[in-house]
């Protein structure tokens, strides 16, 4: 009589293909481990002929569950920024540099119950010039048969800021920001979730190092979040796509659409593709690089006769289209112990704008985001 | 179903978990229907009654348990044949008599996992008299069907345990693990070990469950299907793995390999604790719960 090795596995194997041994959904539940992580952000953007911001983060993170049912997670950050700001659009000559530090630290405690959470959660973060701290309550319930989960969540921010060059002295920014949202599992395969964001604030939106910029006092903002993950058994990989609208009352409108397939491979690798495009308006306030006749460079074309308008030559308020390309290679070295390398090369270009013209007289914007990571569960 | 069924859900007030409950209850009754043999209008029962004639069309839940049952046959070196039922017609354990050898041929003449044919949805039996039986594994479907269902409910605190044939789905409200006795196979109201479970399956075969003894002889209902005969060796096998089916499987082929088992279930990855030929419990590394002085492993606690 001959004992196969592997009866055990062979016997389980055949009954994990039977219909309905392990449960398809799971209702969001307490952590049952410990986790670490540690992260390393290298961040560089450029236009063509200046190097402009670069962020090097390391960061590091944690999780714990506590007495069954409660968890606490916190993450710390330390940015060292440097580089140069241009002062409008993207002079070269008008650029400013910079050098900083950023300091942020988040804490976030999660309560379980069978079928909802509830989570408190603060945050902090400083520069030299400018601290911000906000408080956020969320909750989540789900329906008898866990394929509903309904989110709502409330959000405060205070922001100061202080600028070295005293433009504004102890500006203030506050922001309320509520979600509402709503996860549907249609299929063992399929989920689908819709999430609605809407914050308003009040405060000091210019950027104070910049020549001439007066932005309102007030930014309403609304945005829609449309998921659609799909799993593919037979590959054994995942498709992520994703679809934002968004509108705010600087009347920039945007809509993003990103897509991300996540393929598992043997010996513990996953390698997950992805691609993001980006198109929005430009804000009502912001100035193509044509200046005054009479003023020249940086000032826009009547600002004699309306000095108090508002104004900006920030690319990131002008009209663009943007693509990203991202890849992310995750290897799980041991059962508990995870690495991850992501890197993302975004660019952003007035002509790939869809729905309108791009603002004319950019030059294209490219950034490149570097991450390396470990996180090891106990 | 012919034995103590027991749903037990800790994490929800009463009116709710009774209302699980009767789901899960509804999902087993549901597969008991299904799959009876003694039901002439079940799945079982159109397969057994068309044997030597026409196929009989299946559906696909009815299909994968078919592949399951071909998968233990080819890992058990054919020693789990869900055709081998038959041979409850020659061995009769209320009136306690060995068949005659002619008797015992008659009946294995019907036995025989090979002589049924499959085509597509088509499953036929190949002769008239022959019979198949998800008895074998079918309490351990149904305790893992419920169990899935209670999960898929939210219930994150309980367990499914059909005739001792368990599935739980997660610990008690408080985090211990649940403390499941396992029967004594000679001492009919006692336990010879308690065995802590947390999430997954336990399940046990034994030699006392239908039998008769004739001259100092233990004769069990649990039959080799090339012999027609008896197993002997084991008094009983309890087998921890994270499905009842495959815990149930699994102590069901140890049975069959009578004293090969031993290797088996060394090598088999999941823990087990085994009563051998003279009482002397023997188990795997790692079991936690109350283990008798006689366990030659693992610290009893």
């Amino acid at each position: 009589m001959t004992t196969s090795p592997s009866a055990g596995a062979a016997v389980l194997a055949a009954a994990l293909a039977l219909p309905g041994m392990v449960p398809t959904v799971r209702a969001e539940s307490a952590p049952e481990s410990a986790q670490i992580g540690f992260k390393y952000l290298s961040y560089r953007d450029s236009q063509p002929g200046l190097k402009r911001v670069s962020v090097d983060a390391p960061s590091v993170s944690w999780l714990v569950p506590v007495a069954g049912s409660w968890s606490l997670a916190g993450s710390y950050t330390l940015d060292s920024v440097s580089g140069a700001s241009p002062r409008w659009h993207s002079s070269i000559s008008g650029a400013s540099r910079m050098s900083d530090f950023r300091r942020a630290a988040d804490l976030r405690v999660t309560k379980y119950f069978a079928r909802s959470s509830f989570g408190f959660g603060t945050a902090y973060s400083t520069e030299h010039d400018y601290r911000s701290n906000s408080y956020s309550l969320q909750a989540t319930f789900s329906s008898e048969d866990n394929n509903t989960t309904w989110a709502v969540g409330v959000g405060r921010a205070l922001d100061r800021i202080d600028p070295v060059n005293a433009v504004v002295v102890d500006e203030h920014k506050r922001t309320t920001d509520f979600l509402l949202g709503v996860t549907q599992v249609l299929t063992p395969n399929d989920i689908v979730q819709a999430n609605l964001t809407i914050a308003r604030g009040r405060g000091y939106y210019s950027d104070p190092y910049k020549q001439i910029d007066e932005r309102p006092r007030e930014r309403n903002q609304a945005a829609l979040m449309l998921r659609w993950n799909h799993h593919f058994e037979d590959p054994g990989a995942s498709l992520r796509t994703a679809y934002r609208l968004y509108g705010d009352s600087f009347k920039v409108d945007a809509h993003t659409l990103s897509a991300e397939w996540v393929q598992q491979l043997p010996r513990g690798w996953t390698i997950a593709p992805s691609i993001r495009y980006h198109t929005q308006s430009a804000a009502k306030f912001y100035y193509d690089p044509v200046y005054d006749p009479l003023l020249g460079e940086p000032f826009p074309p009547g600002y004699l006769t309306d000095p108090g308008g508002y104004y900006s030559a920030d690319h990131r308020l002008s009209a663009f289209g943007a693509l990203t390309l991202g890849i992310k290679v995750t290897k799980a070295i041991t059962k508990d112990l995870n690495a991850d390398f992501r890197l993302d090369l975004y660019q952003q270009r007035a002509g790939w704008r869809v729905g309108g013209p791009g603002s004319p007289g950019l030059a294209t914007f490219r950034a490149r985001f570097v991450q390396v990571g470990v996180t090891h569960k106990f | 179903m012919a034995c103590g069924c027991e749903v037990r859900i800790a994490d929800l007030d009463e009116r709710a978990a009774r209302q699980r409950a009767r789901q899960a209850i509804d999902e087993i009754r549901r597969i008991e229907h299904k799959y009876s043999r003694y039901r002439a209008d079940s799945v079982v029962g159109a397969i057994n009654l068309a044997a030597g004639a026409a196929p009989v069309r299946c559906d696909d839940e009815t299909l994968s348990l078919v592949a399951y049952a071909d998968a233990l046959h080819g890992t058990s070196d054919g020693l789990f044949d869900i055709t081998s039922g038959v041979l409850r017609r020659a061995w009769d354990f209320k009136r306690a008599r060995i068949p005659s050898a002619a008797e015992i041929d008659a009946a294995l003449s019907l036995v025989g996992w090979g002589r049924f044919e499959r085509d597509g949805r088509q499953v036929r039996l190949a002769r008239a008299g022959m019979e198949i039986d998800f008895g074998g594994f079918g309490k351990e479907y149904a305790a893992d069907r419920a169990a899935t269902l209670l999960m898929d409910a939210g219930c994150r605190h309980g367990f499914v345990n059909l005739g001792g044939d368990l599935r739980a789905f997660g610990p008690q409200p408080d985090g211990s693990a649940w403390r499941i006795g396992i029967q004594h196979p000679r001492k009919a109201n006692e336990t010879i070990a308690s065995l802590d479970v947390v999430r997954g399956a336990l399940a046990t075969s034994g030699d006392y469950e239908r039998y008769f003894e004739l001259d100092g002889l233990r004769y069990c209902h649990i039959l080799d299907p090339r012999t027609g005969w008896p197993v002997r060796h084991w008094r009983s096998v309890t087998v921890l793995a994270p499905l009842a089916i495959a815990a149930g499987s699994l102590s069901t082929i140890a049975m069959l390999k009578e004293a090969a088992a031993a290797e088996l279930l060394a090598r088999s990855g999941a823990a087990w604790l085994t009563v051998g030929p003279s009482g002397q419990v023997d188990s795997s590394e790692g079991l936690a719960g109350r283990l008798p002085a006689t366990a030659s492993r693992d610290d009893p606690r």
